[in-house]
């Protein structure tokens, strides 16, 4: 055998595994978070162009940064009046981004969270219901911090956290520029 | 010689699928994450070492190993080690080998979280047996290798530091020819402590960049006092990639300098000029 197979062999594990990829798995399309958090209501989509004083402003009310520059805002209407808002959104998890979706009520209380797609082999937990169910009746000055208010799921720490304090932006982002809308 | 490489083949088909948890985003210093409760994660190491004072040295180290989420908060693994090393005296004279080179066991307790406790802290022990030292020569040797690893994550967890500090005693059994026909052996004791660290940025979705070094330093007989016979200082590039099933590291350490350093300012005895580290995970 040639001296020099475990110079080979790296290059071959790497070779290996190159191919190998990370596709996303979508898990509610957003027609279907849309009837699963307001069943039968009416979706107007108002996409919100954050400018960077904005996304300043409220990462550090938050306390957590966002990624997008356009916020996926749809409003939410059924018989005639507004009934809330609906989020898209996206935090980052071990390695890629995980989409969600948050239902506010017109007072920017929490009435469900969806996770719309995961990319991750561990920490898809946060999908569980129990666990987002927490969330619902959260509102503008709810602490929503993992420990406190939103119990962690011990093995998906990251990505409990990231979910908690995206939501937490949400509502400060409802509270300075949806509120008054 | 067959059978390791089908070995080692054979572990690059089991990484064929898409991997994550107790990744390693550096070659030397490791974060205090974990696995989490019957999380498993198989990792292979193959480490480069070479360049001494003169002639030829180059050696390569390779780890197979087998890690388990007990509970959230303690892990166990266990690994076989490979050694092989190809030296050329100045004298034109040629050493060559590849075998086992012993066994070891590895348990991580994790006191603090880098995800919700501001910072990560992880305690680590590491018992091994092997029968031939770093330099090559066949020997028995014993190690218990503790750890402390502190992990601080900024900007939304994209920007991570972890820094280790090891503590290991060896203890090498030296056989000695008194008379022809007649030896004697004795257990040498040796300390080997050292401090290691690095940061790396996420630069895009799985991807990490960064830097990383280590002092490390050596003291024989150290029961009888604290003496270092030998000190290097190592740092060097990063690159970690992390997916959905896997996930691979490539460090390059460079020697910068080291102690005694007759030659070029490099310690060439105890330590190698240069070291390339690549790591792979696959989490089941």
């Amino acid at each position: 055998m040639s001296a020099n197979w475990f110079r080979t062999l790296p290059v071959a594990a790497i070779a290996a595994v190159a191919p190998a990829s990370a596709g996303a798995t979508v898990y509610l399309t957003i027609p279907a978070a849309q009837q699963a958090l307001f069943p039968g209501a009416q979706f107007a989509e108002h996409p919100l162009a954050l400018s960077d004083d904005q996304r300043k402003a409220i990462a550090r009310a938050a306390g957590a940064p966002g990624y997008d520059k356009v916020q996926r805002v749809w409003e939410v209407r059924s018989g005639g009046n507004r009934a809330g808002w609906f989020i898209v959104d996206r935090v980052i998890g071990k390695h890629d981004f995980i989409t969600y979706a948050v239902a506010l009520s017109t007072d920017g209380t929490v009435r469900g969270v969806e996770i719309l797609d995961y990319r991750e082999t561990y920490g898809g937990e946060v999908r569980n219901a129990n666990w987002r169910r927490q969330f619902v009746g959260k509102r503008p000055g709810s602490a929503l911090r993992l420990d406190q208010d939103i119990k962690n799921i011990s093995g998906a720490t990251l990505s409990s956290r990231h979910v908690t304090d995206g939501v937490r932006r949400l509502i400060v982002t409802w509270q300075m520029l949806l509120a008054h809308a | 010689m067959k059978r390791f490489m089908m070995l080692g083949f054979g572990l690059a088909g089991i990484i064929v699928s898409p991997a994550q948890a107790d990744e390693q985003y550096f070659g030397y210093t490791y974060s205090a994450e974990l696995l989490g409760k019957g999380q498993t994660e198989a990792e292979f190491w193959a480490t480069d070492r070479r360049g001494k004072a003169d002639g030829h040295f180059d050696a390569q180290d390779y780890r197979i190993e087998l890690e388990h989420g007990v509970s959230n908060r303690f892990n166990v693994a266990g690994y076989a080690n490979f050694a092989g090393h190809h030296i050329r005296n100045s004298d034109g004279r040629v050493d060559r080998d590849f075998a086992l080179r012993g066994l070891s066991a590895e348990f991580k307790y994790q006191l603090l979280s880098p995800y919700k406790d501001g910072f990560g802290l992880t305690l680590y022990a590491e018992p091994a047996w092997s029968r031939i030292h770093g330099g090559g020569e066949r020997g028995t040797e014993l190690e218990l290798e503790f750890k402390a690893l502190v992990q601080k994550n900024f900007l939304d967890d994209r920007l991570i530091w972890a820094a280790n500090l090891t503590f290991e005693p060896e203890w090498e059994k030296e056989v000695e020819e008194v008379s022809p026909g007649v030896t004697e052996s004795e257990w040498e004791k040796e300390l080997k402590l050292e401090v290691s660290s690095g940061v790396t940025y996420r630069v895009a979705n799985g991807w990490y960049a960064g830097v990383e070094g280590r002092y490390a330093s050596v003291y024989p007989d150290w029961t009888h006092g604290l003496h270092r016979s030998a000190s290097a200082v190592f740092a060097g590039p990063v690159v970690h990639y992390g997916g959905k099933k896997w996930w691979a590291t490539l460090s390059y350490q460079p020697q910068l300098f080291g102690s005694p350093s007759p030659v070029g300012g490099r310690e060439l005895d105890e330590f190698e000029k240069r070291e390339l580290r690549l790591k792979i995970g696959y989490n089941f």
